[in-house]
């Protein structure tokens, strides 16, 4: 029976393209979404967003307008539960939302090599250490931007050499390009000497990170600038509050995508079903029973839906694995990254969608009267 | 006892404001092997008659034996797999799917029986073979002249060995030529392979082959003539 919905789908190939085609895209969008959203979930929710601390100056957002003392660190090691402090400059050529965003991280690179997970995917560590105007890229940005080591990459003010390129368990961190502290302090324009945009802190084990963070603006409140910590999940979060509230909205287009693929293929199969009503009522009349006749309806909708599901599904992951796209504000960045679960959700909804789709359809083939649809003409 | 058995049966059914009664307590049997005709003029009940007798429309009164089976108290789902086992459906307009070939729409009825892959091979080849179309297996409905798609939809309503055959007027669609030659194959049909036929038809030559003919007028049986063995 396989056979004859495969063959029916075939004999129709202009109205299958066409409707695979439709969930495909649709099912593209839908992936797209979703990994913003799971990029969104792993920035604010992951062990390294609850396990470390980002000091920042008070009442300050874009990276530029925070100016604390590099000094600072050493206060902040001095608070109970504090395990290392990384004093970070951060650089971005632009703090609004942007689809390109390009962000440097400096800081001392012997603690980004012992605290960030990062392995190099080509280039070396020692090049990075001894050469001043270093730099290593995370893999998604070098991909975006066709960055090998050996370049020079040069964005307003500052020109660094790549010294190796990147990969993180952290999406995110793949999107960023870290220098030497001292480089970034000194660069034309910058004017940062002893200053940094914040200091970034990992908490011991036992550490209740709320306190930590309590005490450390308590500590620092005698201090020339006055500062606020936060949990890196909630700093980051607050920093793009604006594309949280636009990430949260785009999930309703998600759901769209679904509606999408949904009325698309149930209009197809309906129309299908219509054109084949005498079809259906001679398969009975041979003996097909009312129930198998709902299964070669459904069977046609979810193929329709799997194949264009799927098909989209993977379009994207590869779109996904490929572009290292990201979007960020303010030097944070959310990154989209295929994942299994994105790929899993996807295959399930393209079924599921199918089933929905050919419940209306399968009933009307299954419960024709069959006398009537055989006198159609 | 016969093999179709028909008690009482009346059928209805309203258009517009007016009560249409083709089947008003009609009883009928037909024995095993016997090839019975049905005639009669348009809307007197014959294809109704023959609607009831596959099981697939119901009557409002009496009882449908065939075979043992009171057909009429079967569920849809039943009525299915008792047709499956049962019943040869040759329809006037061939109904062929087609995107199926001759071979695959003749296999269609075996697919629904508990048969292995080499036994519904056996069956569809001897039903294609019947019918004189062995050369045509790989063929679709559309690369088929209408005489070819009939004995399609002939082999189709043998293959799976059914007790009784029904045909609804199978030659109303055809020339008079490819009608001879289709009448040539059903009388074959019965008289070889035994198998019981109940046909309608318009046409009295066509009714001529039967070995009874009945004439249904206004919902009853007006006339009942014994047919001569042919």
């Amino acid at each position: 029976m396989i056979a004859y919905v495969l063959k029916t789908l075939w004999r129709h190939r202009t109205r299958t393209i066409l409707t695979v085609s439709g969930s495909a895209v649709a099912m593209f969008v839908f992936c797209f979404v979703g990994s913003v959203q799971e990029g969104l979930h792993r920035l604010t929710t992951g062990s390294d967003a609850d396990r470390s601390l980002i000091v920042f100056q008070e009442n300050r957002f874009c990276p530029t307008t925070s100016r604390l003392p590099e000094d600072y660190a050493r206060k902040i090691r001095e608070v109970s539960g504090v395990r290392d402090v990384m004093p970070i400059q951060v650089w971005t050529n632009n703090c609004r939302a942007s689809l390109d965003i390009i962000v440097f991280n400096g800081a001392d690179p012997a603690q980004i090599e012992k605290s960030r997970p990062l392995k190099l995917v080509s280039g070396s560590w020692d090049q990075f250490r001894s050469q001043r105007d270093a730099a290593i890229v995370g893999r998604s940005i070098a991909s975006r931007r066709g960055l090998k080591v050996g370049q020079q990459f040069s964005i307003g003010d500052l020109s660094v050499r790549i010294a190796g390129v990147f990969e993180s368990t952290i999406p995110s961190e793949e999107n960023l390009i870290y220098t030497s502290l001292a480089f970034l302090q000194y660069t034309r324009g910058l004017d940062s000497a002893g200053l940094v945009t914040q200091h970034e802190v990992k908490l011991t084990e036992d550490a209740d990170p709320d306190r930590v963070a309590a005490a450390i603006d308590e500590k620092l409140r005698s201090g020339s600038v006055a500062t606020k910590t936060r949990r890196k999940g909630a700093f980051q979060a607050s920093t793009l509050s604006d594309l949280v509230d636009l990430i949260g909205f785009a999930h309703w287009l998600g759901y769209a995508c679904v509606g999408l693929v949904l009325s698309l293929v149930a209009t197809t199969t309906v129309m299908s079903v219509q054109d084949r009503i005498k079809e259906y009522a001679v398969l009975q009349t041979i003996g097909v029973r009312p129930l198998t006749t709902m299964r070669l309806v459904l069977t046609e909708s979810i193929l329709l839906c799997l194949v264009g599901g799927l098909s989209g599904t993977l379009l994207a992951m590869i779109a996904l694995s490929l572009g290292g796209f990201a979007i960020g504000a303010e030097g944070a960045t959310i990154a989209f990254r295929p994942t299994p679960n994105l790929a899993v959700s996807g295959s399930i909804v393209s079924i599921f969608v199918g089933i929905i789709a050919g419940i209306a359809p399968a009933v009307q083939a299954a419960t024709v009267p069959i006398v009537k649809a055989l006198r159609q003409p | 006892m016969a093999l179709v058995e028909l008690h009482s049966v009346s059928k209805s059914f309203r258009k517009g404001d007016e009560t249409i009664t083709p089947l008003d307590d009609v009883s009928l049997d037909i024995q095993a092997g016997e090839f019975v005709s049905l005639m009669g003029p348009s809307g007197t009940g014959k294809s109704t008659l023959l609607n009831l007798v596959s099981g697939i429309d119901r009557p409002d009164s009496g009882q449908i034996i065939v075979d043992g089976t009171d057909v009429t108290k079967l569920s849809r789902t039943q009525l299915a797999d008792w047709r499956a086992a049962n019943l040869g459906y040759i329809f006037q307009t061939h109904n062929l799917i087609p995107v199926l070939t001759a071979y695959e729409n003749v296999e269609l009825p075996t697919l629904l029986l508990k048969l292995s892959a080499s036994q519904r091979r056996q069956r569809v080849e001897l039903a294609l073979e019947a019918v004189g179309l062995s050369d045509r297996a790989g063929h679709y409905p559309r690369q088929l002249s209408g005489g070819q798609e009939q004995r399609v939809g002939i082999a189709r309503a043998i293959v799976a060995h059914p007790k009784v055959v029904v045909a609804d007027e199978p030659t109303g669609s055809l020339d008079s030529e490819t009608s001879q030659q289709v009448q040539v194959l059903l009388q074959r049909l019965n008289q070889e392979l035994n198998i019981t036929m109940l046909m309608v038809t318009h046409d009295t030559e066509v009714a001529g082959i039967a070995t009874r003919q009945l004439v249904l007028d206004r919902g009853k049986f007006v006339d009942r003539m014994a047919g001569t063995q042919r």
